[in-house]
């Protein structure tokens, strides 16, 4: 591989030096060093990919659960750092100041739940998908299915989040129009995964983990120094960013600092950038305490998340994969608030006009002067980030289809070259459906891929926390649970589309506010668990070969 | 308890074994930490905050209140202009409020021209909004000259020091359509933007500095996710003794 990518990376080096101006400007344009930077990082995805391609069914699903705990960490980092943390995190602080950090707490305290209540126990049940847990902990083929659709749904809301991301950068990169940018980027993330299955998507993670953190890093480095902050801690160093920007910034003296557009390194007075849901953000401190609840619990319940619990050989590294990839995940995490606070400042001035804001972590890069090829880096990391997560997500969702649907419902006979097959049609389907949806562009995307949060924290995280607790959860428990968190999850979403497509649903202000797409797991979740605690107390009680199990196997 | 006297029924609440209770007692006290950590400081900061105004909102209040009752002088229109400017320099305002603004600020540079000054204003600010609607871009000469031209004048109707940001922002903001009148409506939106933009929700947790950052920002932002890698290790470690201890094998 290497006799491969050394060439292309010498033989398109004079190109990258002259490409150096052409960058420059925020929009527009085709930018050749950007462009070439993104495309060896591509074919070495694609390469990696190959190179270890899944050969049967259960490297396709779990990687013949051959990945250390750090790999494993690795890989659970790349997987959860999608567009969503490289561009939409920025993006949400940048608008909403404070409340973007619901998102920041969220997105990752959730993983201290899932760790304490999950991990473990998930890996020592020993089923490959979340459904495949749901059916079987729950005895019931129709929930084995129910589930199956559901967590194809959140990753279709996943996925769309992150088509929007890879959208907006191939457009920054190429200079096309957002359709065709998320077209073939698309395309580009369908045929690396058909390729490379689970396992090259596992090995790839580790190595997109590192180009995601790298080229997140060197331009906060950069910034920093040039901004004459503490730059050898950037995510301390740009505490002083943030407090500069709540009490407003002369113009300097010396006329050193400027963008890249010439405008000074000044602001007036911008407090609500950072004060707690400030009025200007039109936020409030309920929705901020919904949006982080729900994102937690969502995180507990995502299946893409928990599925890459089987992909470890034992409990105990299922465990310390959890550390390592909190660890690795709060890498960025800890980064991803400078961007939006260096972008505030460097955009402060009237001429520069109001930006996209999920492209704020590149356009920062380029308003601090940072040099093109780096700001290209930057992109390249963005549609890594978005890489990592949907192959992620189009695995969990395929083998939802294939496996847990096709395999375990409607034909248990198929043979393993047509469980793949079926696998491999159901990921063309997600990705045509996820391009479908993400042309419409309807939020902000870090708003998209928390409606997917919401959705898995009302319905899969009730069924997998009882389920594992608790014996007496049981099958009617669960569908009553099941209906009740799809109930919520239905209005909210209903109202949600309703909204964007200009039709005013009866309540709509009312459910609009306390039922947001984004944080309807606040409710929704925590009735689930009543109902289903309610129902399986009245009912016939779990079968004795699953307390058994349960007890024996998980909990022993 | 040996799990079969109990017909293999067990839940978190009512563990079985001793390894059991030992575990639930420590998810109890992590998940305890984690919950007061998160939400406990969020309240908090919801119960100490205090709506506090910006220096520009106290300075704004009591000149507008002069202009409003008829008997402004000129460091009333100087003030409440300074504010309104403030609030431009902001990166997201509404769109309306944006125009309302606009609307202040241009009355008020019109009201602080003197006689034939105010002819001479409205054509110089006419002049630039001409070049800059024919401009494609920002470092065009031409527009930069007619920039440059008009922001020593506002800077000086407005008595803005000469590294006020203000000063930059005036020229982009100051119209020549909307100088002579601003209406009733214009007024009342334009007193609800300012209190809006102006007042924030600050207390002792905000106005703590640590590390450079304010206080709540760094605990949010920063510590908080140190305190989940933290919880995370510990419940490992321990996790990993019990199991020595209790002989549990994964």
């Amino acid at each position: 591989m290497k006799k491969i990518l050394l060439p292309l990376i010498v033989l398109s080096f004079p190109s990258l030096l002259q490409a150096a101006t052409a960058a420059t400007q925020l929009e527009g344009g085709f930018k050749v060093g950007p462009a070439i930077i993104l495309i060896t990082i591509l074919i070495l995805f694609v390469m990696v990919g190959i190179v270890f391609r899944a050969k049967d069914t259960t490297d396709f699903y779990a990687a013949g659960r051959g990945i250390s705990k750090v790999g494993s960490g690795m890989a659970i980092a790349s997987n959860w750092m999608s567009a969503a943390s490289f561009l939409g995190m920025a993006a949400l602080m940048y608008g909403s100041g404070y409340h973007g950090l619901a998102y920041v707490v969220g997105w990752t305290g959730g993983y201290v739940l899932l760790l304490i209540l999950m991990a473990g126990q998930i890996r020592k049940y020993g089923k490959y998908t979340a459904a495949d847990f749901i059916g079987d902990r729950y005895y019931s083929k129709t929930l084995r299915a129910v589930s199956a659709i559901i967590a194809i749904l959140i990753s279709i809301s996943y996925c769309v989040g992150q088509f929007g991301g890879i959208g907006l950068m191939f457009k920054w990169v190429m200079g096309i129009e957002y359709s065709w940018a998320v077209v073939i980027g698309g395309t580009v993330v369908l045929t690396y995964t058909l390729i490379s299955g689970m396992l090259g998507v596992t090995k790839n993670m580790q190595i997109q983990y590192i180009i995601i953190i790298i080229s997140f890093l060197i331009p906060l480095f950069i910034l920093t120094a040039k901004f004459d902050y503490f730059w050898l801690l950037p995510q301390i160093g740009y505490g002083s960013v943030v407090s500069d920007t709540i009490s407003g910034l002369p113009i300097n003296e010396t006329k050193e600092l400027i963008n890249s557009l010439g405008h000074d390194y000044a602001i007036v007075p911008a407090p609500e950038f950072a004060m707690p849901w400030d009025p200007p953000t039109g936020k409030t401190f309920f929705q901020w305490i919904a949006i982080a609840f729900s994102l937690m619990i969502g995180t507990a319940g995502l299946p893409h998340v928990i599925q890459r619990f089987y992909v470890v050989p034992k409990a105990r590294d299922a465990r310390w994969s959890v550390v390592w990839g909190l660890f690795f995940i709060c890498i960025l995490y800890w980064s991803a608030p400078a961007y939006a606070a260096f972008g505030k400042i460097l955009s402060a001035h009237p001429e520069v006009g109001t930006l996209a804001k999920d492209a704020i972590v590149v356009y920062t890069a380029q308003l601090g002067n940072i040099h093109p090829l780096i700001v290209g880096l930057l992109a390249a990391g963005g549609v890594s980030a978005a890489f990592s997560t949907v192959s992620g997500l189009l695995v969990a969702g395929s083998s939802a289809f294939a496996h847990d649907l096709y395999v375990k419902v409607i034909n248990p006979d198929a043979s393993p070259k047509k469980q793949l097959l079926y696998a491999r049609l159901g990921t063309v389907l997600m990705a045509i459906i996820v391009t479908l949806i993400a042309l419409k562009n309807f939020a902000l995307i870090g708003q998209l891929v928390a409606v997917a949060f919401s959705l898995a924290g009302c319905t899969i995280f009730p069924l997998v926390l009882l389920g594992i607790w608790w014996s007496g959860s049981n099958k009617s428990g669960a569908i009553a649970g099941l209906i009740t968190g799809g109930t919520i999850s239905v209005i909210a979403i209903t109202y949600f589309i309703a909204g964007k497509s200009g039709v005013t649903l009866p309540a709509h202000e009312f459910i609009s506010y306390w039922l947001e797409a984004w944080y309807f797991a606040w409710i929704g979740a925590p009735l689930a668990i009543i109902v289903h605690i309610i129902v399986s107390k009245l009912t016939k009680e779990t079968p004795l070969e699953i307390r058994k199990f349960l007890i024996e196997q998980v909990h022993s | 308890m040996d799990p079969q006297q109990n017909d293999y029924h067990f839940s978190f609440f009512k563990p079985t074994t001793d390894s059991a209770r030992r575990n639930r007692n420590m998810v109890l006290q992590f998940v305890l930490i984690w919950a007061v950590a998160i939400f406990g400081f969020q309240i908090l900061l919801r119960i100490l905050e205090k709506p506090t105004p910006e220096p520009a909102y106290i300075q704004f209040e009591t000149s507008w209140k002069n202009i409003e009752a008829g008997e402004p002088v000129t460091a009333d229109f100087q003030n409440a202009g300074q504010a309104a400017l403030s609030v431009l320099g902001k990166v997201a305002i509404d769109p309306e409020h944006r125009k309302v603004l606009d609307n202040a600020v241009s009355w008020m540079a019109f009201q602080l021209a003197e006689g034939a000054q105010k002819e001479i204003l409205k054509a110089a600010v006419s002049d630039f909004e001409k070049i800059a609607e024919s401009t494609q871009i920002i470092t065009d000469a031409d527009y930069v000259a007619a920039k440059n031209k008009l922001i020593p004048v506002l800077v000086d109707l407005f008595n803005l020091q000469p590294l006020d940001v203000r000063g930059k922002i005036a020229p982009l903001e100051v119209k020549a359509s909307l100088m002579e009148s601003f209406n009733a409506g214009g007024r009342e939106l334009f007193v609800e933007a300012m209190g809006l933009y102006l007042i924030h929700n600050r207390s002792v947790l905000t106005d703590f500095k640590f590390l450079g950052f304010p206080f709540h920002y760094f605990y949010t932002a920063v510590f908080l996710l140190i305190l989940f890698v933290g919880l995370c290790w510990l419940y490992c470690i321990r996790t990993d003794m019990f199991n020595k201890k209790y002989g549990i094998e994964d």
